[in-house]
């Protein structure tokens, strides 16, 4: 029996446009669909750079081109001792680099002694993480109010008001999500590398660093980078825990140009959110390259 | 190089598993030692405790005459190729290769030297910048050969290092690897379940089935002696056609009742294998190599009738696959038939009363399916085993 291989005679559509309904269920929705997504993720970006540009203070009736556009929102920022916006620009900047390259190491460590150790109570401290983190950081508010009151008595430098403090607080409550997440990505790594570094000669030191931290690099960027956005974006503990205006991130200070205090200020408001997302996407783009997945292609298997 | 002695080592895993049992083995300086068996048999985890990837329960392990127990695996000075190779896919070829040295703070120099040596005995010198995701599956078995040989370690461990390669590669790689250890002379134990590797590569083969070690012997020893039905069964493509018959002895007058049929056995055999006496009357399992099986008949062969199942002409000879009335062996103190290919697949497709066994015939003889032929067996050949204890008869 010999097996028909020539494909089947397509239907000729030459000359004969389809119906417009057909395309539609077949190609149209999808197009209506990708518009609409585009629209929801770029309006607001529009709006807001928009809002930048000019002095109009009622952003809702504004329209999207700014009839004068203007600097004068930037000018604000920078010239307001009140407000002191680049200095809530370094700290948010620090603050947010240091911890998430903190959270990073520290989640990987976790994650790599608890993909590739076996210890008692391994399996209940991984639950453990994981329950924890289950409960959102400002139910703890109070509890961490306290502490941190209590340690301002004791070691002013990381206590209430201090940026120290506030990154140890961001730290101890990124750790269990991240650590999860890294172990996952470990897990994948096969033993047999560990293995094999292992009987040539590696510690358990050298295997981490040269070994699974290079294999790891997508994940450790994915971790790094949301640890990042996490903490510029975080308002409600910067809030309570920063008072003095020359300590506030980004989010609490540019929190008081909208609220009762200043208001009707949308539009430094903008002005200062738009340049606190350049360096978001400029991480962006630069840790785009790292998160690429088929590193471990060709470790193992023929 | 050093000498490598397990003496009673035993393996039990924290669920009760007990994968090892009282291992004792005495690889000397320079040997190429087999272990073989099939999946499950405590061959990888023996290989495992000797590079320190796994604990040792209990037992002795020395190397070059230290106890190394409890010594981190990278301080017993060993190099080990996995099934999987293991390489290290952010580095490149010559990264993988001086891997070893580089933690071990030689000299830039001195290691671009070795790895550039290790590459021209491996072929590998073009491959050098290369990562491991752009070269073929042979050419990552080389590397991880490659990691190893440069280390001037004292013992080489290879865990089935061929078993992801195509068949051509592999045969080709199984010669390379025997003649690259011969050259270097390290002590080496090398795992597999394929038992054309283990007649080929080593000195010795240790044979082994679930966690203890059946028999350890050169190659043809082990073809020729088998100390047992298991290893009798497993060592040999085809494997030995294994069968119970019945003994008769009447002074030195011997013949095997096999089904209906009665085959009479060459005095010699008596003289050979004096504790068969002690069984006549009795059943015993009898053993057929399928070269010990003739066409034609010659002084000295015993007639055999047997019903054609498969005639395979291969070319160079015929692998006749055959029926015969009788009572076959128990399944379960054979080889996984798994681990060893086709042939084996075949001779067990018998069911019920039938023994089914393979002969090889020269080439280009026509059998057909159903046709019940005459054979010849050389009887001083055939193997002889106890039905209870498994033992070879001697």
């Amino acid at each position: 029996m010999s097996i028909d291989t020539s494909p089947a005679p397509a239907p000729s559509l030459k000359g004969r446009r389809r119906p417009f309904r057909q395309w539609f269920r077949v190609l149209g929705w999808r197009h209506l669909v990708a518009i609409v997504a585009i629209a929801f993720a770029i309006l607001p970006v529009l709006w807001v750079i928009s809002a930048a540009f000019t002095t109009d203070p009622t952003i809702s009736g504004g329209s999207l081109l700014p009839r004068e556009p203007t600097t004068d929102n930037f000018t604000t920022l920078f010239t307001n001792p009140d407000q002191p916006y680049l200095k809530w620009y370094l700290n948010t900047m620090v603050l947010a680099a240091l911890v998430s390259f903190f959270t990073v190491l520290i989640a990987a460590s976790a994650a790599y002694a608890f993909s590739r150790f076996r210890f008692k109570g391994r399996k209940v401290g991984m639950m453990f993480l994981l329950l924890v983190q289950m409960f959102p950081q400002f139910l703890a508010l109070v509890a961490i109010y306290l502490i941190m009151a209590q340690i301002s008595d004791v070691f002013g430098a990381i206590g209430l008001d201090t940026l120290a403090g506030l990154g140890l607080v961001y730290l101890g409550g990124s750790m269990g999500v991240n650590a999860w997440l890294i172990k996952g990505f470990f897990d994948t790594i096969p033993m047999e590398i560990d293995e094999s570094a292992k009987v040539d000669g590696a510690t358990h030191g050298q295997v981490f660093w040269g070994i699974i931290l290079p294999l790891a690099t997508p994940v450790l960027a994915v971790v790094g980078l949301l640890s990042f956005i996490g903490i510029i974006n975080e308002f409600v503990i910067a809030s309570s825990l920063l008072q003095s205006p020359e300590k506030k991130t980004l989010a609490v200070g540019l929190y008081g140009f909208i609220n009762q205090q200043y208001s009707e200020n949308w539009g430094p408001f903008a002005a200062g959110a738009l340049l606190a997302a350049i360096p978001v996407v400029i991480l962006f783009i630069f840790l785009q390259k790292f998160i690429v997945g088929g590193l471990t292609q060709g470790s193992v298997k023929g | 190089m050093a000498e490598l002695v397990l003496t009673d080592i035993d393996k039990v895993y924290d669920n009760g598993f007990h994968a090892v049992k009282d291992l004792s083995i005495d690889v000397a300086d320079g040997e190429f030692l087999v272990l073989v068996g099939p999946s499950g048999c405590g061959k990888t985890t023996a290989l495992r405790m000797i590079a320190g990837l796994e604990d040792i329960t209990d037992g002795t392990l020395t190397i070059g005459g230290k106890v190394m127990n409890d010594v981190a695996p990278r301080e017993r000075n060993i190099a080990m190729v996995f099934q999987s190779y293991a390489l290290y896919p952010h580095m490149t070829v010559a990264e993988n290769i001086g891997f070893g040295l580089a933690l071990r703070h030689e000299p830039k120099a001195e290691v671009t030297e070795k790895v550039n040596r290790a590459a021209q005995l491996l072929d590998l010198v073009p491959f050098l910048k290369r990562r491991p995701r752009q070269l073929s599956g042979g050419q990552r078995q080389r590397v991880a050969m490659g990691r190893a040989i440069i280390r001037d370690a004292e013992l080489f461990l290879m865990d089935e290092p061929l078993s992801n390669l195509d068949a051509k590669l592999r045969v080709q790689m199984r010669a390379e690897i025997a003649s690259l250890q011969r050259q270097l002379g390290i002590t080496t134990v090398y795992v597999t379940h394929d038992q054309v590797e283990a007649m080929t590569m080593g000195h010795r083969v240790a044979v082994m089935r679930l966690g203890e070690l059946l028999q350890i012997a050169p190659p043809q020893e082990l073809y020729d002696r088998p100390d047992n039905v298991f290893v009798a069964g497993f060592i040999g493509t085809p494997p030995m056609t294994l069968f119970h018959a019945g003994l008769t002895v009447d002074g030195d007058d011997i013949r095997l009742k096999v089904g209906p049929q009665e085959l009479p056995v060459s005095r010699e055999v008596l003289d050979s294998r004096p504790s068969l006496r002690d069984k006549a009357g009795q059943e015993v399992i009898v053993g057929m190599r399928a070269e010990d099986v003739y066409v034609s008949d010659r002084e000295g062969l015993s007639p055999l009738s047997i019903s054609v199942v498969l005639s395979e002409a291969l070319g160079p000879s015929v692998h006749l696959t055959f029926g015969l009335e009788g009572t076959p062996v128990d399944e379960s103190r054979l080889g996984s038939g798994l681990d060893k290919g086709d042939e084996a697949e075949v001779t067990r497709l018998g069911h019920g009363k039938e023994i089914q066994g393979v002969a090889v015939f020269p080439p280009r003889l026509k059998f057909t399916t159903g046709d019940i032929v005459t054979v010849y067996v050389d009887s001083t050949r055939l193997h002889f085993f106890d039905v209870e204890t498994g033992l070879a008869l001697r």
